[in-house]
């Protein structure tokens, strides 16, 4: 392949001082994601996706190793790069939906606008936009305790596409949501890996992951598994097998 | 440019957080701008009362003249314990009148003023305890002031002692009532019993610490010492050209001397009395008044202050995720320190203006019920808000640069 991978990962290792012990989140994890792939990542609880998870958001810095994307060393940057990297690269999407309650669903997905600079016009276009594109456009000027939880998650989704950032960054995305209405959201996930969009996923749900075209499993900091998702998720503990790119959904 | 944009976009966004905070917690918002309310109206209301003071008190010392020297016997201004080194005093007389009168280059103008209360009537309208004047003409340019009917007193007045006399507005108004004020002029009224004609009404003066300026008959000095005696108390008021009020009073220092024959090496046994010795007076007692407002207004907005940064970190506290989700959508360290500062900027500026506006109702109250002048100027609101925002964002500093470093993996997971 000629094509620069979106995000490259490097013998990533971030380790946590827990008063005298040293505790290993992640252990040197390597691998590639290119630009139009659905990745999950998958693990138990403490496996430490949820650090990789911040690392590739940019909300933390490694202790050790690289990490690219789009071309850009994370490592090195200074808080305000990595703000402004969160805010150009990065749509997060959170179990919790994390949306402003005293804001209108529009109000929220302007917000990385906001962040970014632009002008209102050109803010709410976009945002509407957004939401018209997860169905919300009737919705848009209800605060989230108007909406329901799929409707919230949504909303959310929306605020992560709005600034069009090169990678969708979800974490346990259907975790607070109940099987239909996850389902849903799942579906819209499919849609918007059809359009093109990067995304990554991370869930401890090995049938979630069996969804993804390819799925990265974690354990004890580690990446034991890497391959297409259904393989990945059926699997229980296997060796490492070869980095591969996904095949199409 | 783009910078700019970025800058401004994120300051409307933290103006609308700020309002949409204070209005979402109005009672909290309400309880914590108290303590600057409260600090703000105290000073305002003070601050209020005693420009109100100073304003009757510069209009009321208009009635002695800036450039003029007051010749007396005793300084007007005196400590409580010195009284009686000035009564056994020599008055002041014709002599030294005529001393200045005739020795004098730098005075412009030189009048005597003499004074007794006594009774003025016209027909069965008696007026007791009128001030009763005795000067010449030269009174009005060295102590301001003009008539509004009539004339003054003339030279000719003065030489010729003549029984003419001019009135101030409260005595025509009760000896001539209901008649328009110019029917005065050329009756007779009786002063101390003799019978006076009115040559003319004063302009309207109003008050002097408290002395009603317009209860007064003039008359030329030759007059009042028929009535009086030659023997009273003069005080002399002499005008210099502006600017030149000191170097007058090295003039007429030997001048005075000499008329009242002072021994070398003996002090003065006269008074130079200025406009401004009251100015300096007044501002020193003002001065305390002001030092106290400041105080109470200092204590308070910082006891406001903290109440601020109290409220702010228990904010801070609460919105820890907003936080978290606002750095993970991209905004900086300094957008989040900006956001919080403008919040308790705002809330203070609110406790400001809602202070000011109790402090002007306050004053506005004083002085309907007292007589006691209430003015606020313009800058004493703008004071009054300007330092409430400005103990809002330094009291605010604290809580904002808390949230702006908080970690946002940690604020995200923040329950």
């Amino acid at each position: 392949m000629t094509e620069a991978p979106l995000i490259s990962v490097e013998n990533l290792t971030r380790h946590y001082r827990v008063g005298e012990e040293e505790v290993r989140a992640l252990d040197g994890v390597s691998f590639d994601v290119m630009r139009g792939e659905w990745v999950a990542v998958v693990g138990q609880s403490g496996s430490g996706k949820s650090t990789l998870m911040n690392l590739i958001g940019a909300l933390d810095t490694a202790t050790g190793g690289s990490y690219r994307i789009n071309g850009k060393d994370v490592e090195h940057l200074s808080d305000d790069q990595l703000a402004d990297l969160r805010n150009n690269e990065i749509g997060f999407v959170f179990q919790t939906f994390q949306l402003l309650s005293r804001s209108t669903a529009l109000a929220n997905v302007e917000l990385p606008l906001v962040y970014r600079g632009l002008p209102r016009k050109e803010r709410k276009e976009k945002a509407v936009q957004a939401l018209e594109s997860v169905g919300l456009a009737n919705r848009m000027h209800h605060k989230p305790n108007e909406l329901s939880g799929g409707q919230r998650q949504r909303v959310a989704i929306a605020r992560a596409l709005v600034g069009n950032p090169s990678l969708l960054l979800a974490d346990e995305p259907t975790g607070n949501l109940d099987s239909a209405t996850g389902e849903e959201i799942i579906r819209l996930f499919g849609e918007l890996h059809k359009r093109g969009h990067t995304i990554m996923l991370v869930t401890h749900e090995p049938r979630l992951a069996a969804r993804c075209p390819r799925a990265i499993r974690l354990s004890d900091g580690k990446v034991v598994a890497d391959g297409p998702g259904a393989e990945v998720a059926s699997l229980g503990a296997p060796p490492v097998q070869s980095p591969q790119a996904g095949a199409a959904a | 440019m783009k910078g700019v944009r970025r800058a401004f976009a994120e300051l409307v966004e933290s103006f609308r957080i700020a309002f949409g905070a204070l209005v979402g917690a109005r009672l909290r918002t309400f309880l914590t701008t108290l303590g600057i309310v409260i600090g703000v109206s105290t000073v305002i209301a003070i601050v209020a009362i005693i420009q109100g003071l100073d304003r009757s008190f510069e209009e009321q010392i208009q009635f002695l003249g800036a450039h003029t020297l007051y010749v007396d016997r005793a300084p007007w201004i005196q400590s409580d314990d010195t009284w009686w080194m000035y009564r056994n005093r020599k008055k002041i007389t014709v002599e030294e009148l005529r001393a200045v009168q005739r020795e004098s280059q730098l005075a412009v103008s030189v009048a005597p003023m003499s004074g007794v209360r006594g009774k003025v009537a016209r027909g069965n309208v008696e007026l007791e305890s009128v001030v009763i004047r005795g000067t010449s003409e030269e009174y009005l340019n060295a102590n301001g002031g003009s008539v509004q009917a009539g004339r003054f007193l003339v030279a000719g007045d003065v030489e010729l002692a003549r029984a003419a006399v001019v009135l101030g507005t409260d005595v025509v108004d009760r000896l001539f009532p209901d008649e328009p004020v110019a029917a005065a002029v050329g009756k007779k009224v009786l002063v101390a019993g003799r019978p006076f004609q009115v040559v003319g009404v004063l302009e309207r003066q109003g008050q002097m610490l408290g002395m009603p300026l317009d209860n007064v008959a003039v008359m030329p000095y030759p007059s009042f010492g028929r009535i009086f005696g030659n023997q009273r108390n003069m005080v002399l008021s002499v005008a210099a050209p502006p600017g030149k009020v000191a170097e007058l009073e090295s003039e007429l220092t030997p001048i005075l001397r000499k008329a009242r024959h002072v021994l070398p090496g003996k002090p003065d046994d006269f008074a130079f009395n200025r406009q401004e010795q009251f100015l300096k007076l007044y501002k020193q007692l003002t001065g305390a008044l002001y030092g106290m407002a400041i105080g109470v207004g200092l204590i308070t907005l910082i006891v406001g202050g903290i109440g601020i940064m109290n409220i702010m970190l228990v904010s801070v506290h609460e919105r820890t995720r907003e936080i978290g989700v606002r750095r993970a959508l991209g905004a900086r360290r300094s957008t989040i320190l900006m956001q919080f500062l403008i919040e308790s900027a705002a809330v203070a500026a609110l406790g400001g203006a809602l202070g000011t506006a109790v402090g002007l109702g306050v004053a506005q109250l004083v002085a309907l019920l007292s007589p006691l002048a209430a003015a606020a100027t313009p800058s004493a609101i703008v004071f009054g808000i300007a330092f409430s925002t400005a103990t809002g964002l330094i009291f605010g500093i604290w809580p904002a640069w808390r949230a702006a470093n908080l970690d946002p993996v940690e604020a995200l997971r923040y329950e």
